[in-house]
């Protein structure tokens, strides 16, 4: 409250603060006079109210370095506390109330029989690896990058002024040492999977019957079906974006001056925030919302029940060429038969 | 007060444990009796010893395909936190201020965030892979994965204070740290030591049977 | 505590010195001797992964060696062994390990993992946690002085058929020979040409050798099972009989387990080293070839290709011997890709005898299978009948068109015919 008081009080002292919108007219002084104000004038100049920037001369040599006041940084200033943090925060709340409503009328997507414990394996340790280092990295990034968008409004009312400084430094130095890693692990995510998620045949089928979630139809899909592929290049594309504007960001060595630096700031934010949205909705169908798919990220195998529901024509091919294994050699090739731990304590 | 501790008596504490725990395994490896091979040595073992020491920073060339990925990231990893460990800026004059009494130059502040950069990206695929290989998976212990989860929240730490601005995220590194050097003696960090003798152990049987290990 | 359990323990603990310690202080499981290892890259299954296997060690080692057992049994926290820890691993180092030491080879922080296999085995054979089978041959091999029973009559009848066919006379118990050749039981029952190969050798280059009716056997299934004491009483009867002919060397024969009991192994399970030099075949044969004793004449047309023994290359360092013996001989030698001291076992080994693990070594054959189709050979050349015996058997179950030679008797049959009166 104190300082909202004190903001309207230094605007009410300084009235050519609060219409920041519009340029000021210089021509029209009162009657009689050449100028208001020579130092205004001036004033007027470096706070770049003109049509033309006003680029000065600095003894520093670098970019901006000729601008003493930079005006359209108040405007992304305001822009980022005001809407950034609000619609994401909207967004982020949306997501978790969507996923949770989803939750209750449709549940857990089941499998028409169970599963059955007969296996295919899915993925290989590599592509589990690349996805885990992806995923993490992801979330380190975006727990970081969100303390940093909404700390000021959600944490300093919680930890106080004190510790999110401490907070807002440690997330900062670690979200711009972290972030390089996320476009190493994306190019990773990139050459593993890209051959098995080119669209395909079939697939717009897919979109037409809202991927089996909706109705009870099943859809058919091969390897992947329409909906992975889709996230698979959104991941892709927007994390592309996102790595790149975060490098522009990290990296001002070569020559981005400030207001591109505020614009890729804004694009970081949104695209990071629509992945961040999205994942949360893939986290959910990945674990809780779909019977049987996380074993396929963490042993790398499948139950072939839920490969020929959710991927017919991949299940089909699991079929013919007979790559279904048992319930106990699946035990065996995954460590949980026998003796299981180290210190070996039985377990079955 | 914590911080008195911190920089007091528990540096000093993890510092003892540390080195004493590291030369009582050493004395345990070297000083212990071994039975001499009465057989008629075919080749040096001695030559062989420090050749094997050497050789097995290289995977034999049969194996490359097999094991390309831990090989890769193991790299990453042990490079990126030797580099941090004795050439980041700070650990240089920590270690200058605190234990040496001298320094040395530090790497440039980029080579310090590649480092890490390659030590976190190593240390995260290396540790997935444990998770994810069956063959990893069954045969790592709870003491693997402290110790790896020890290392990586004392990277974490460490990066968190990269502002070098906040004496609370400072002294959470240097408390990392501690833990991390009590530890150290009692789990298969100590591998860090003895993989000299553990190579050369070996280096020495092949050698005497006149192979080239 | 089980009298087993009690037994198997005392005897790791005798096991454990500065190797052992250095060893598991320094293995962080990394997992790469899995892929070292046929029987974990063939089936897959997890437990076959080398390091795992000297679990029953390495518990000890950590319960009673390591800083953190030491700080645990003082606080009275430690975890006392089962009779389970030993005995569940059985099946894993008699049925799942040849012995073939490839992951010593690997292992990037340099632990003999083969090695602590072994003393695992030890400790079980002590205890008597041990295949039947294998226990069974070992105590013929004491009983009766060879594990497939053996004895002194039957090689009097191999002899008088081999001097039969060749014409020669089969040295028997000429004291003061230079060579002391033994055999061991496959070459006795299965590969009498391996006899018949070394007369017409030796006569053609003039060796001075003898056979020993009272050391014949070279045979050690003390080394098979692991147990030392027994592989040592297998010794003393090698050295004994070749100190009663006061030869000066004594000849392995292929038998690659044979060759590291004598060469290797025998003066330190009998705990004092030999009055006499052991050669492997090899080596003698190469040696007379660069002298020039060994002349040989025609060539094999087919493409042949080498099957290097694990415990006379890998384990006993004999790599370029048979190189130089095939290169005359061979019109059309290939190597295969992983071959010398990255070869891979073909699943024979330590695991032949035990009939129990039969589909098992089946199972781990399909990667000598790939390894022999990758080069197109014809015909497979090793020097070890125990290898020679497991991939013919693994040849047959696979209907491969692939014939298996000894490389002794390959060269007896190449030996350049001399002059009538020389």
């Amino acid at each position: 409250m104190k300082i909202q008081t004190l903001l309207l009080l230094l605007c009410m002292m300084l009235p050519q603060f609060s219409q920041a919108d519009g340029p000021p007219k210089k021509q029209t002084y009162p009657e009689g006079l050449l100028s208001l104000n020579p130092g205004g004038e001036l004033w007027s100049d470096i706070r770049q109210r003109g049509d033309s920037v006003l680029d000065g001369t600095s003894q520093v040599k670098g970019v901006d370095s000729g601008i003493l006041i930079n005006a359209s940084g108040v405007e992304w200033a305001n822009f980022r506390v005001n809407e950034l943090t609000t619609y994401s925060s909207i967004a982020l709340a949306a997501v978790f109330v969507l996923i949770f409503l989803f939750f209750l009328i449709r549940g857990k997507v089941g499998i028409e029989g169970g599963l059955s414990g007969r296996m295919v394996k899915r993925f290989t340790d590599y592509e589990r690896i690349v996805h885990w280092t992806l995923a993490v990295v992801f979330l380190f990034l975006a727990i970081t990058g969100l303390i940093l968008l909404l700390g000021r409004p959600l944490l300093i009312p919680l930890f106080g002024k004190e510790v999110f400084s401490l907070l807002a430094s440690a997330s900062k130095e670690s979200h711009n040492l972290v972030g390089p890693l996320f476009l190493v692990s994306l190019l990773m995510m990139l050459f593993s999977f890209v051959r098995r998620n080119i669209y395909e045949k079939g697939d717009l089928t897919w979109l037409l019957k809202g991927g089996g979630f909706i109705g009870d139809g099943h859809v058919s899909g091969g390897f992947f079906n329409m909906g992975e592929k889709t996230w698979y290049w959104i991941v892709i594309l927007i994390g592309l974006v996102v790595s790149v504007t975060g490098l522009i960001l990290v990296m001002p060595i070569f020559g981005q001056g400030r207001i591109i630096m505020e614009i890729v700031h804004v694009i970081h934010v949104i695209c990071a925030l629509a992945l961040i949205v999205v994942s949360i909705g893939h986290m959910y169908m990945g674990s809780v919302g779909t019977e049987g798919t996380l074993e396929g990220m963490k042993t790398g195998y499948v139950d072939i029940n839920w490969a020929d529901a959710h991927h017919d024509r991949w299940g089909k091919e699991c079929h013919e060429k007979d790559l279904i294994i048992s319930a106990e050699e699946y035990d065996k090739l995954v460590g949980t038969s026998s003796v299981n731990e180290a210190d070996g304590s039985k377990t079955t | 007060m914590i911080e008195n501790l911190i920089d007091g008596p528990l540096w000093y504490l993890s510092l003892a444990v540390f080195s004493l725990g590291v030369l009582w395994q050493l004395a345990a490896i070297l000083f212990a009796s071994r039975k001499p091979d009465l057989s008629v040595a075919r080749g040096s073992a001695g030559s062989s010893a420090i050749k094997t020491v050497f050789s097995r920073f290289l995977p034999h060339r049969e194996m490359r395909a097999r094991i390309g990925i831990q090989y890769i990231a193991g790299y990453l990893f042990h490079l990126g936190l030797f580099a941090l460990l004795f050439f980041a800026a700070p650990h240089v004059l920590f270690l200058e201020e605190n234990l040496l009494g001298f320094g040395w130059t530090p790497m440039p502040h980029w080579a310090f965030i590649v480092s890490a950069q390659a030590a976190f990206l190593g240390l995260i695929i290396l540790w997935l892979r444990r998770l994810m290989n069956p063959a990893t998976r069954l045969i790592s212990t709870r003491d693997d994965h402290i110790a790896a989860l020890l290392t990586f929240v004392v990277m974490l730490t460490g990066c968190l204070a990269l502002l070098e601005e906040f004496t609370a995220l400072r002294l959470l590194h240097r408390f990392t740290v501690e833990l991390w050097l009590i530890y150290f003696p009692f789990s298969t960090l100590m591998h860090a030591f003895t993989f000299v003798p553990s190579r050369a152990f070996t280096g020495a049987w092949f050698g005497r049977r006149g192979v080239d290990a | 505590m089980s009298e087993k359990l009690e037994k198997g323990l005392e005897v790791l603990r005798s096991e454990v010195d500065g190797k052992v310690k250095s060893f598991f202080s320094s293995c962080v499981n990394c997992g790469i001797c899995a892929e070292s290892c046929l029987f974990y890259t063939e089936t897959l299954d997890p437990r076959y992964t080398p390091i795992y296997k000297t679990e029953p060690l390495r518990k000890l080692w950590r319960n009673e060696y390591s800083l953190w057992g030491k700080f645990t049994s003082a606080i009275g926290f430690a975890k006392p062994m089962t009779e389970a820890d030993l005995s569940d691993w059985e099946e894993l180092v008699y049925d799942g390990c040849s012995m073939c030491g490839r992951c010593s080879m690997v292992c990037p922080v340099g632990v003999d993992i083969a090695g602590m296999i072994f003393k695992v085995k030890h400790a079980l054979s002590k205890a008597g946690i041990s295949p039947e089978g294998l226990v069974d041959a070992t105590q013929r091999a004491v009983d009766i002085g060879s594990p497939m029973g053996i004895t002194l009559k039957t090689v009097q009848a191999m002899i008088k058929h081999v001097e039969a066919d060749t014409g020669l006379k089969i040295p028997v118990d000429v004291e003061g020979a230079d060579y002391l050749a033994l055999l061991s039981s496959n070459e006795i029952a299965l590969y009498p040409e391996y006899l018949e190969s070394l007369a017409k050798i030796f006569d053609h280059a003039g060796v001075s050798w003898t056979l020993s009716s009272e050391a014949f056997e070279a045979t050690n299934s003390g080394l098979q099972i692991g147990n030392k004491t027994i592989a040592g009483q297998l010794v003393e009867r090698v050295v004994a009989g070749a100190e009663k002919l006061k030869v000066k060397t004594v000849i392995s024969p292929e038998c690659g387990h044979a060759y590291t009991a004598l060469r290797w192994e025998g003066p330190n399970f009998i705990g004092k080293a030999f009055s006499f030099k052991v050669v492997h075949i090899l080596e003698l044969l190469d040696e007379l070839q660069a002298a020039g004793r060994i002349k040989t004449s025609g060539k094999e047309a087919e493409r042949l290709t080498f099957h290097d023994p694990c415990s006379i290359v890998r384990r006993g360092g004999i790599d370029a011997q048979p190189r130089n013996l095939l290169q005359p001989i061979a019109e059309d030698f290939v190597e295969m890709a992983d071959h010398g001291n990255m070869n891979w076992c073909g699943g024979g080994g330590g695991v032949s005898t035990n009939e129990r693990a039969e589909q098992l070594k089946l199972t781990a054959f399909n990667r000598k299978k790939s390894q022999i189709e990758e080069t197109g050979a014809a015909a497979v050349v090793t020097a070890c009948s125990n290898c020679r015996m497991v991939m013919e058997e693994g040849v047959e179950t696979n209907e491969m068109d692939i014939e298996l030679l000894g490389l002794t008797e390959m060269i007896a049959a190449h030996l350049e015919d001399r002059p009538a009166g020389q």
